[in-house]
Parts: C-alpha cells; structure tokens; sequence
C-alpha cells in the first residue's frame, strides 16, 4: 500500500516547491523542454523549448496537428522518453539522469496511462488487466483484486471483470483502461488520444468519466486534437512546430448549461457525415 | 511480480498457441528421449558383450594349443602341444598357487541323434573341474566325475539345447542312450541354461570325459586343444596367468616371449570390452547431445518470433511500469517452462522406448541418465531463452508501443 501514500510523503518532504506552492503545488514542471532527433545527418526538433506547469486538479488538453510535437511531449511527460535539454520535475521527482529501472518504478507509481488503442493485454481478464500495475508494484495479490474491482466499479464495469478485452466494446475496453489508470492512484492521468478510436456515445460515456475524475480532483493531461474533446477539459494548451502558442482557462463543457445541446450537436455532426455512405 | 504469477503467465502464454508450443517441444522431447534411449542402448550393449565375456568362466584363463605369432620373431610354433604333464604341474600348488584348477580341453563338433532327432553340437571332453570354471551349473542328474574320466565312462552332461532338441519336453533323458557321432553316450545330468550370450549359444554343449571322447571320437591320446586354467580370485588372475606362462615355457624348453601356446586373460578381456564399449556409449551420448542442440535453436528459434509478435504486449507493460528483470523473467521462464515440459514428456518417452528391444540389444536404462538429460533440459531453456528475453527487456516502451 505504500506507493498510494508515495505522492504525499514526496510532497512533505519536498522542500523546493513544497513549502513554496503549497497551494498550488504542481504535478508537472516543465521548464525549456528541447527534444532533438538525427534524421539523415540533419539535427530535428520535436519540441523548441516548451514550459510548462500543471498545478494539481487541473484537466488540461494538449492539441496541435500531426508534427507539432505533442506526442513528443506526451511522451516526455509519461517519462517514456527524456529531453535532450532541459528539466521536467513529476510530483516533484526530477526526471533527468534516471536510468530505465527507475523510469518504469516512476512510470508504475506516478502515472496512469490511457491509450488512444486502449492497450490491455488481450489473454487477460478486465479484473487481471487492471491488476497489473499493482502486481508490478509489488502488492500482495488479494488488495490488488480488491483495488481492482472497486476501480471497476468506479467505471461502471462491475458485471465485466471476468470478460476478456475481445469480449467488451471499444467504449467498455476503454474504461477498463481507466479503471488500470485509476487502480494506483496515480499522481497523473496521462491520456494519450483517448476517443481517438471510439464512436461519438462512447466517446461522450469515456469524457464524461474524465471530468468526473476531474471532479474528484484528480490531474489529468489529455493529448487531442479533436476541440469537442478538448471541450471537456478545464485548460487548452496550443502546440505548433514544438512552441507553445496558445494556453487558455476555460468553462469546461459538461458545467456549462448547453452541454447536451452540445452532446446532440456533436452526434447530429457524427450522423451527417456517415449518410452517405 | 512473483515466481508462480510468472509461471502461470507463461504457462498461459504457451497454451494460447498450443500447436506451436507443442512443435516446439518436440525438438527437446526427441533430443532428451534420444539422451536417455542412446544411453540405455550404449548401456545395454555393454552389459551384453561383459555377460558374454563372463560366459566364458570365472576368473579364467584359457590355454591354446595352437602356437602365436610373436611380434619379435615372426615365427609360429605348431608343432609343441598340451599334454598330461603340463596338467598335472599346473595343477600342483607348489608350481602354481595362484591356481584353483585346471581343466584339460577336447573339442569337436559332432551330431547327437535320439530316436530320429538329430542335432549338431560341439562336444566338449574335459574333467568335472570344467563345470564350475565355465559357469556350468547341473539342473537334472549328476555331473560328469573323476571316476568316470578314469574309467573312460561313455556319459555326457547334457546342454540345455541339446536336450531341448532330441527330446521331447516332459519326458525324462536321464539314464537314456544318445548317439554321437557312431558311439552311444549315457546322459548322467542335464546342465541349466547359460542363456544365449549374442556371441554363442554356451547351451549347444555336450560335456563328456576327456578319455571317452579321446577313446570313441577324436582318437588323439596325449595332446589337448586347450587348457581352461580358474585362477583363486581375479585379482591373482594376471600372477596365476604368469605362473601357468612360465611353467609352460620350461616344459618346452623356450622362454615365456616365445611361448607356443596363446594365453586369453578373461579379465583382460573384459576390460578391453568395457573400455570400448565406454567408447561406443560416449558416442551415442554425442549424438543425442547433437539432437538436444537442434532441440535448443528451436526452441530459440521460437522465443525470437514470439517477442517479436508480442512487441506491443512488452510496450504496454513496460509504459504501466514493468521493470526490465520483469519482462525479461517472464520469456526466460517462458522458455524454461517449454523445455522443461519437452523435457520430462522425453524422459518419460525415454523410458517406454527403453523397454523394447532395439536392434537385438536390451537397452538398460542408466540411472544417471535421468537427472543429466532434466537437467540438460534445463539448461537448454535458459540458454535458448536468454537472448530472446534479453531483447525483449531492451525495448524501448514508446518503439514497442508504436508497433503494430
């Protein structure tokens, strides 16, 4: 049980941004972020220096077309890569000089992915599936089951968890992804395209479920490059060419009053586009 | 993540592709049943010629009348024999006390006949100390006795073919006449059976006095074809051999180097027996350990194809924080666990092959046999899974992830 308590103990101990922020204390820091490639000789850059700060609490959606570098940026963030320059501090933790053992320990205690391919393992029941990160965390095998099955009911899949991922919907398969996200308690939510492969009432059904984890207070950063997705979050962060160039507050949709005139407008949209076929 | 949660994991990743996993196997399944059935004929072949050797006596030396070619001269001797004499000083303890007994040796091939049956045999004339020496043991009647030598007793001890070819089963040889050659011969006893050692039949005997066969057969009167010397105990076997050398080599007035009789050590032959057959069973073995290896790059072989389709599985459980020891346990045990499975289904393979007769030879399971080819095995496994385990740990989440 010790990695749910991780977060705080870090925050207590943290001196530098602890006693600072104590408010506002932030889950990511990231502060002139460079990430360079060799492609053929020539020098590439992903991203030019990108700062960011994501206080806890917060929903943010990070969008920008094919090549603007957010992936390079979730990527980063979800310390499945590291930056050529620059530093980026977690929960507090600095990420720069771990090796590949500290990053996965990182990865496992810190963060809960959500895949646009919703990437559970297919020979694994949803209950085995969401077990997983805790197993790799060391947790006895019954809190794990326990953990598991309370996250599952958090995502509406109580009457799922023996079902295999060929057996669910891509909406249901999704949310089994969040329940594994949520299982650990992660300091972030990190989702990567999470509607990406979804039809518009499932998209809507996996929204509507990160706004209520938003509700609850969690942190959540969402890479998209659908606007009615990013509707949802509480901050939009623009990317182009590996520059930040837009960082809006916003009313998010699901607390504004037209939120279902929105949800029908979206789905109207949807049909539109699928009549002719 | 624990031990049982990794075999269990890999027992279900091996069962979800059960047909390849099963191919797989077979390469160590054939390799560890080809260790343990190559032994056990190596093995029994062995046990085989040594029976075979033993067959010929205990502690035995054998005496041939029959001169040798020595390296140092070149010149064969024919014309000295094996008479009475050299017996009776072979015999005396004074001369020779390594010696239990020595036995004179008449042989000729001649056909029994009973009432219309007929069989062809060799017949053996010689002394009562012949039985024990050959490993004769009598199962029916008496065996042939030193009054019955010095009577020039027309009686024979019958072999066990021999009386299972001229009479019929049930009825009783004993006291019946049989024929051999154109002189009748009393059967006093019947002898057990030697069992066929592959190199003869020591059943297709008849033993008779040496002076009756010398009298109504072969009509030599003074010479023998051979002598068959019993030393006390093998240990003296080589002393005894000298003894009997040396008292031959003044009989004959010449030196022990150009004896004119050839000596055949039956220890000595043993050994240089056992020594190639060690050589023959070495050889199988290498053999086997060739299939095992074949065995081994399969299942590589496989353990590389599998990481490579499960590229994206490894990406997903490295991204939610599987360590590299993690993932690298996980396809080493996987490994493990398929040829450890081939391994103990060819061990039990192994053993029912074991029970058949191969090539006329009764393989004999060789007990170190069962633990060496487990635990070649085992080793197999860690070996053709390493690698392949290895590159698995090393991939990089976000290249695994991107995989399709």
């Amino acid at each position: 049980m010790t990695l749910l308590t991780d977060s705080n103990r870090q925050r207590g101990t943290d001196g530098e941004t602890g006693t600072a922020n104590a408010g506002k204390y932030a889950v990511i820091a990231l502060a002139d972020i460079v990430k360079r490639y060799q492609m053929g000789g020539h020098d590439v850059f992903a991203t030019r220096g990108v700062s960011l700060v994501v206080p806890r609490g917060e929903f943010v959606a990070i969008m920008g077309a094919s090549g603007s570098g957010k992936s390079t940026l979730m990527n980063i963030i979800g310390c499945l890569d590291v930056p050529t320059s620059g530093h980026y501090r977690l929960d507090g933790v600095n990420i720069r000089d771990l090796d590949d053992s500290e990053l996965s320990r990182i990865r496992n205690r810190k963060i809960g992915f959500v895949f646009q391919g919703f990437n559970l393992l297919a020979r694994m029941s949803a209950v085995q599936n969401v077990e997983l990160p805790m197993a790799y965390a060391g947790l006895r095998a019954k809190d794990r089951r326990a953990r598991a099955e309370v996250a599952l009911k958090t995502v509406g899949l109580a009457d799922r968890m023996g079902h295999f991922p060929s057996e669910m919907s891509g909406g249901q398969q999704q949310r089994v992804a969040i329940a594994r996200a949520i299982a650990t308690n992660p300091a972030l939510i990190l989702a990567d395209e999470p509607t990406g492969n979804l039809d518009t009432s499932s998209t809507i059904d996996v929204m509507s479920m990160f706004a209520d984890l938003h509700d609850q207070g969690r942190t959540i950063v969402m890479i998209t490059h659908e606007e009615d997705v990013a509707a949802y979050a509480t901050r939009v962060v623009r990317l182009r060419d590996g520059v930040i160039i837009g960082d809006h507050q916003r009313v998010p949709i699901h607390a504004r009053d037209d939120h279902m005139a929105h949800v029908q407008a979206a789905t109207a949209r949807l049909d539109d586009r699928e009549l002719p076929s | 993540m624990n031990m049982m949660g990794n075999v269990v994991m890999a027992l279900r990743g091996i069962s979800s592709n059960w047909l390849r996993s099963l191919l797989t196997m077979l390469g160590v399944l054939i390799g560890v049943a080809a260790v343990i059935v190559l032994l056990a004929v190596g093995t029994g072949s062995s046990e085989a010629v040594a029976k075979s050797i033993n067959s010929l006596g205990t502690n035995t030396l054998t005496v041939f009348s029959g001169g040798r070619t020595t390296s140092q001269t070149g010149t064969k001797s024919s014309n000295a024999t094996l008479s009475s004499t050299d017996v009776k000083l072979i015999g005396d303890s004074n001369n020779a006390p390594d010696v239990q007994s020595v036995s004179p040796v008449i042989s000729t091939n001649e056909t029994a006949t009973y009432s219309g049956a007929t069989y062809s045999t060799s017949v053996i004339g010689s002394t009562p100390s012949y039985l024990p020496a050959s490993n004769y043991s009598i199962s029916a009647g008496r065996s042939i006795s030193s009054a019955d030598v010095k009577s020039h007793a027309q009686v024979v001890d019958l072999g066990s073919s021999v009386t299972s070819s001229l009479f019929p089963t049930g009825s009783n040889p004993l006291g019946k006449q049989i024929q051999l050659g154109s002189s009748e011969f009393t059967v006093v006893g019947l002898l057990a059976s030697k069992g066929s050692s592959g190199l003869s039949n020591g059943d297709a005997v008849v033993i008779a006095p040496y002076t009756a066969v010398q009298d109504q057969l072969t009509g030599q009167s003074q010479s023998f074809s051979e002598l068959l010397v019993q030393g006390k105990s093998s240990a003296t076997l080589t002393l005894a051999q000298s003894e009997v050398e040396s008292i031959l080599a003044a009989q004959n007035n010449t030196t022990v180097a150009n004896l004119p009789f050839s000596v055949l050590n039956q220890a000595s032959l043993l050994s240089t027996a056992t020594s190639s057959s060690k050589t023959f069973t070495a050889l199988l073995g290498w053999v086997a350990a060739v299939s095992l290896l074949v065995g081994a790059i399969g299942v590589m072989n496989i353990m590389l194809v599998t990481v490579t389709e499960r590229t994206r599985e490894i990406g997903i459980r490295k991204a939610i924080g599987a360590p590299k020891s993690v993932v690298l346990s996980q396809f080493l045990i996987e490994a493990v666990v398929i040829s450890m499975l081939g391994g103990v289904i060819g061990i039990l393979a192994g053993l029912v092959v074991v029970r058949f007769k191969i090539d006329g030879v009764q393989p004999v399971l060789a007990t170190y046999s069962i633990p060496l080819a487990f635990g070649v095995a085992l080793l197999v496994g860690v070996f053709a899974g390493l690698y392949p385990a290895y590159r698995a740990a090393s991939l990089r989440p976000i290249d695994a992830l991107r995989y399709e």
